[in-house]
């Protein structure tokens, strides 16, 4: 027996007026299924709400269409409407005729409102219902890298009831982070002491991870520790194996005594026992890696202390300085306020050695002149790159990298922490996100993201939307390749035939793996092809 | 697995140029993991036929039906209802395929809808290279698992040619590597480099006797 | 459904920017039908050939701009798809260019009734 289905009408307060309403009842009412149809406005306010769920339960109604505003705005409000009332969610659609018919159109609408309507009756008429089910996820979290990320993001998923694993490559913790001590005066070692102090957290240290497997709420993770091997299971994984520099220098050059780091130049502006000042400092900035965020506050940082502390000449050849983040427009201001020279440069200038002193050709763009300069100490440029172990890492996670080989977020804009596989989270440097702002921006979204996942012990999810049919299945792995969430595994069903499966907790519920399927084995509920064709073939019948 | 494509369409539409009722038959299993021949592509040759035909104002009624193996006789027999109720039949199966069809089915003009190309694996998605020419007499374990016959752009038993380009590419297309550079470095790998040495006479591929027949030893 | 545009909206981008159309009251053809999908990799090529079978004037299919993608390589993938169902169409005498993707951000309201227009005169040149 056909499925009883309740259309429901707004006017939206009236604002709806190229519409006939009457006629629209009228014809919705013949369609096949309807038994029963309602004129209330608005339908989205407590008491609309309360007609229609009386309504459904009065005339035992089991799907229902609602025809107002858009699903975008009020879909979850009577979706919940239908929850209440005790049918399933997902045997729903509505007919946006407000915003993409009444509103956009001049004239009478009610003929293209009927359409609509019948557009989404017919969908309708095909929905299945989906089920939810709470699937239990492991809430201990391993953390990769022992940098000042990596024990941040520990201490703090600890106090957040999260069990959790340091593991670093290293013997000792918090190395190499002199840098960010010094720019941002962060007292690493208090934290390490914090860190081995917390029941919570365990520390694996030297080790690494050789192989991971599963999906989130389920990694399992074998790990090389000293001389073993052991195995471990995680909810989560969380990547903050940190950044790397490199000084972008001719070989020629490198050598040489007069050119330094930032870190370099750190340490003899620290030094008590330093016998000559620099009177000339040049700084390199912007030239060989665009990525200068870091760079440009570490040399401004830099050369107000030179300028400062020494009293020395400072020039800056830069190509641009971008001033985007936190602290750095004024940083930079300060800094030609204290007499700081930027020199602008469209090509890198020359260095070369000599005498001890370091010689600098560059063309500033701006005076439009050639510049001779020879300095003291030169702060070569450098360039930064990803940790020597991130694509190792990488592989054995089985995720992408961006072209500078840095971690790729799932989407930059909407999901800049997360990976492209559900429960795989990156921090800071590893995903090229180098200055302190943003890397403590990323701890307390991923500790946040983390603890929302994994904090009750159980996920909440959809059972089978998309799912994959293990008769129709024919292992082209078309899926699994295509899968932009990694969410697809292939499996043998009962020991026997291989097919793929879906993880319902990684799935995302985009349907690409539906729309490419050659066998058509993947049913995407809400959007499988039946339910997509029968509105495609619904329009323009009237 | 066999490897084919979807014939150009004007070849499609000639073949069916006659017919008004027509079924197109996919195969479940080479030509589906290939996308050429599988559910999805029967519905898109359907789909688009109906199109060219209505825009000629010369309808067309066209059944769709796949099996799983169309090169069996008795999975294509599982269709039987829908083949007698029309005029013809396109088959989007391989070769072998389109035969044990038209052999079933000896009344009705069975037409190829695709072309059989080759035997090979998928590089990346949506993307297969040969790998194997069925010579009949496999060459493999002399060149490292790399076979010459197909992979090498002049098919050389003896090689590399004299212009396998800087990079180990194909003096012929860029693109490609020269087989004979990936025989020697997996050689090299495996410590067995004395296989270069060695003069393969030209292959007698008269061997291969047509139509090829094998009776598995205890069938 | 004579004379339609089908267009099937990526419910991260085209979708609401429709919406926005509407808040804005921008005009565009009455004979336009949007059906929400998920994202537009979903859209297959059967869906596009089946509304032209249904005797759609044009099938548009909009997505998430490049590299917004909330699902990565769905608008992308897409893109391609839709290319292949130029040349389906081409191969039989249709007008290739009535299929199109557009690629907009949910806040574009004015790219959105651009590509429609851009579609009806399309469909106007190949004299439907």
């Amino acid at each position: 027996m056909e499925t009883k289905i309740g259309v429901f009408i707004c006017n939206c307060s009236g604002t709806l007026n190229n519409i006939d309403f009457d006629a629209v009842v009228k014809k919705v009412v013949e369609l096949p299924g309807v038994t029963s149809i309602k004129f209330i406005s608005p339908l989205c306010l407590e008491e609309g709400k309360k007609k229609m769920l009386s309504c459904i339960r009065e005339e035992n109604i089991e799907k229902v269409v609602v025809a107002a505003c858009s699903p975008e705005f009020k879909e979850h409000v009577f979706r919940e409407v239908l929850e209440n009332a005790g049918l399933n969610g997902h045997l729903f659609s509505m007919a946006n005729i407000k915003e993409q018919c009444s509103w956009v159109h001049e004239g009478d609408v009610t003929g293209k409102v009927v359409e609509l309507i019948k557009m989404a009756v017919s969908r309708t008429r095909l929905l299945q219902p989906v089920k939810m089910n709470n699937f239990s996820v492991n809430r201990e979290v391993l953390v990769v890298g022992g940098g000042f990320e990596a024990i941040n993001a520990a201490l703090q998923l600890s106090r957040a009831g999260l069990r959790t694993t340091l593991l670093e490559r290293e013997a000792v913790l918090g190395t190499g982070t002199t840098e960010l001590e010094n720019l941002c005066g962060f007292d690493i070692n208090a934290m390490v002491m914090e860190v081995k102090g917390d029941e919570n957290i365990e520390i694996l240290a030297p080790a690494e991870v050789i192989e991971t497997s599963g999906k989130i709420g389920d990694f399992n993770v074998r790990i090389r520790k000293g001389g073993e091997e052991i195995s471990r299971k995680y909810g989560a994984l969380v990547i903050a194996t940190g950044y790397q520099t490199k000084l972008a220098l001719e070989s020629k050059l490198k050598s040489d005594v007069n050119i330094v780091s930032q870190e370099k130049l750190c340490h003899m502006l620290e030094d008590p026992e330093l016998r000559i000042r620099p009177r000339t400092i040049g700084f390199m900035l912007d030239f060989a890696d665009e990525n200068s965020r870091l760079p440009t506050l570490a040399t401004l940082n830099n050369a107000l202390a030179a300028k400062r502390k020494w009293g020395s000449e400072v020039y800056v050849f830069c190509k641009n300085v971008k001033v985007d983040s936190e602290r750095i427009e004024r940083l930079y201001q300060e800094a030609r306020d204290c007499g700081v020279m930027f020199l602008k440069s469209d090509v890198s200038p020359k260095v070369a050695a000599e005498n001890g002193k370091i010689k600098i050709e560059a063309k500033d763009i701006f005076l439009g002149e050639d510049i001779n300069l020879t300095c003291d100490v030169l702060v070569a440029e450098e360039c930064l790159l990803p940790a020597e172990e991130t694509e190792a890492l990488s592989s054995i996670l089985n995720i992408r990298r961006d072209s500078r080989g840095f971690y790729q977020d799932e989407n930059v804009h909407l999901y800049p922490v997360a990976s492209e596989k559900k429960g795989i989270f990156f921090i800071g440097g590893c995903r090229g996100n180098l200055d302190l702002s943003r890397v403590l921006t990323d701890v307390s979204s991923v500790v946040v993201s983390i603890y929302k996942l994994l904090s009750s012990g159980n996920i909440l999810a959809e059972v089978e939307r998309v799912k994959v049919d293990p008769q129709k299945c024919v292992a082209c792995l078309t899926c699994i390749r295509i899968c932009p969430h990694n969410a697809i595994q292939l499996v043998r069903v009962d020991g026997g035939k291989e097919v793929a499966e879906i993880c319902d907790l990684a799935c995302e519920a985009c349907g690409i793996c539906a729309a490419m399927c050659p066998a058509k084995a993947i049913t995407f509920q809400g959007y499988r092809d039946e339910e997509i064709l029968a509105q495609v073939e619904t329009i323009g019948e009237s | 697995m066999i490897i084919a494509e979807r014939k150009p369409m004007d070849e499609i539409k000639r073949m069916l140029a006659p017919y008004k009722k027509v079924l197109v038959a996919g195969c479940g299993t080479c030509v589906t993991v290939c996308w050429a021949g599988g559910e999805k592509e029967v519905a898109i040759l359907a789909s688009q036929l109906r199109l060219a035909r209505s825009a000629e104002h010369n309808e067309i009624s066209i059944f769709e039906a796949s099996v799983e193996r169309q090169c069996e006789r008795e999975m294509v027999a599982e269709i039987k209802d829908k083949v007698t109720e029309v005029e013809a039949v396109i088959s989007l199966a391989c070769g072998a395929g389109v035969q044990t069809m038209s052999e079933m089915f000896e009344d009705k003009p069975v037409f190829p809808g695709v072309n059989t190309t080759f035997i090979g694996m998928p590089e990346k998605e949506g993307l297969w290279v040969e790998m194997c020419g069925a010579c009949g007499d496999c060459f493999l374990d002399r060149t490292g698992g790399i076979c010459p016959i197909v992979r090498c752009a002049k098919g050389l038993l003896n090689g590399p040619c004299g212009g396998t380009r800087k990079g180990g590419k194909c003096e012929i297309d860029p693109d490609k590597d020269c087989a004979w550079v990936l025989i020697y470095r997996r050689l090299e790998k495996q410590g067995r480099l004395d296989l270069m040495r060695n003069y393969y006479a030209p292959k007698n591929y008269r061997a291969v006797k047509r139509p090829g027949r094998i009776q598995a030893a205890k069938a | 459904m004579n004379n339609c545009i089908v267009a099937f909206c990526c419910e991260h981008s085209a979708y609401p920017a429709a919406d926005l159309a509407g808040k804005l009251k921008l005009h565009y053809p009455e004979n336009l039908r949007i059906i929400r999908v998920p994202c537009a990799g979903r859209v297959d090529l059967i869906h596009i050939l089946k509304a032209f079978e249904k005797g759609a004037a044009a099938v548009m299919v909009m997505g998430c701009e490049g590299g917004a993608c909330h699902h990565m390589t769905g608008n992308t993938r897409t893109k391609e798809r839709v290319k292949y169902c130029n040349l389906l169409l081409r191969e039989i005498e249709a007008d290739g260019r009535l299929v199109a993707m557009f690629n907009l951000s949910p806040n574009a309201p004015h790219k959105f009734v651009g590509a429609v227009n851009e579609i009806t005169k399309r469909i106007k040149e190949s004299g439907r």
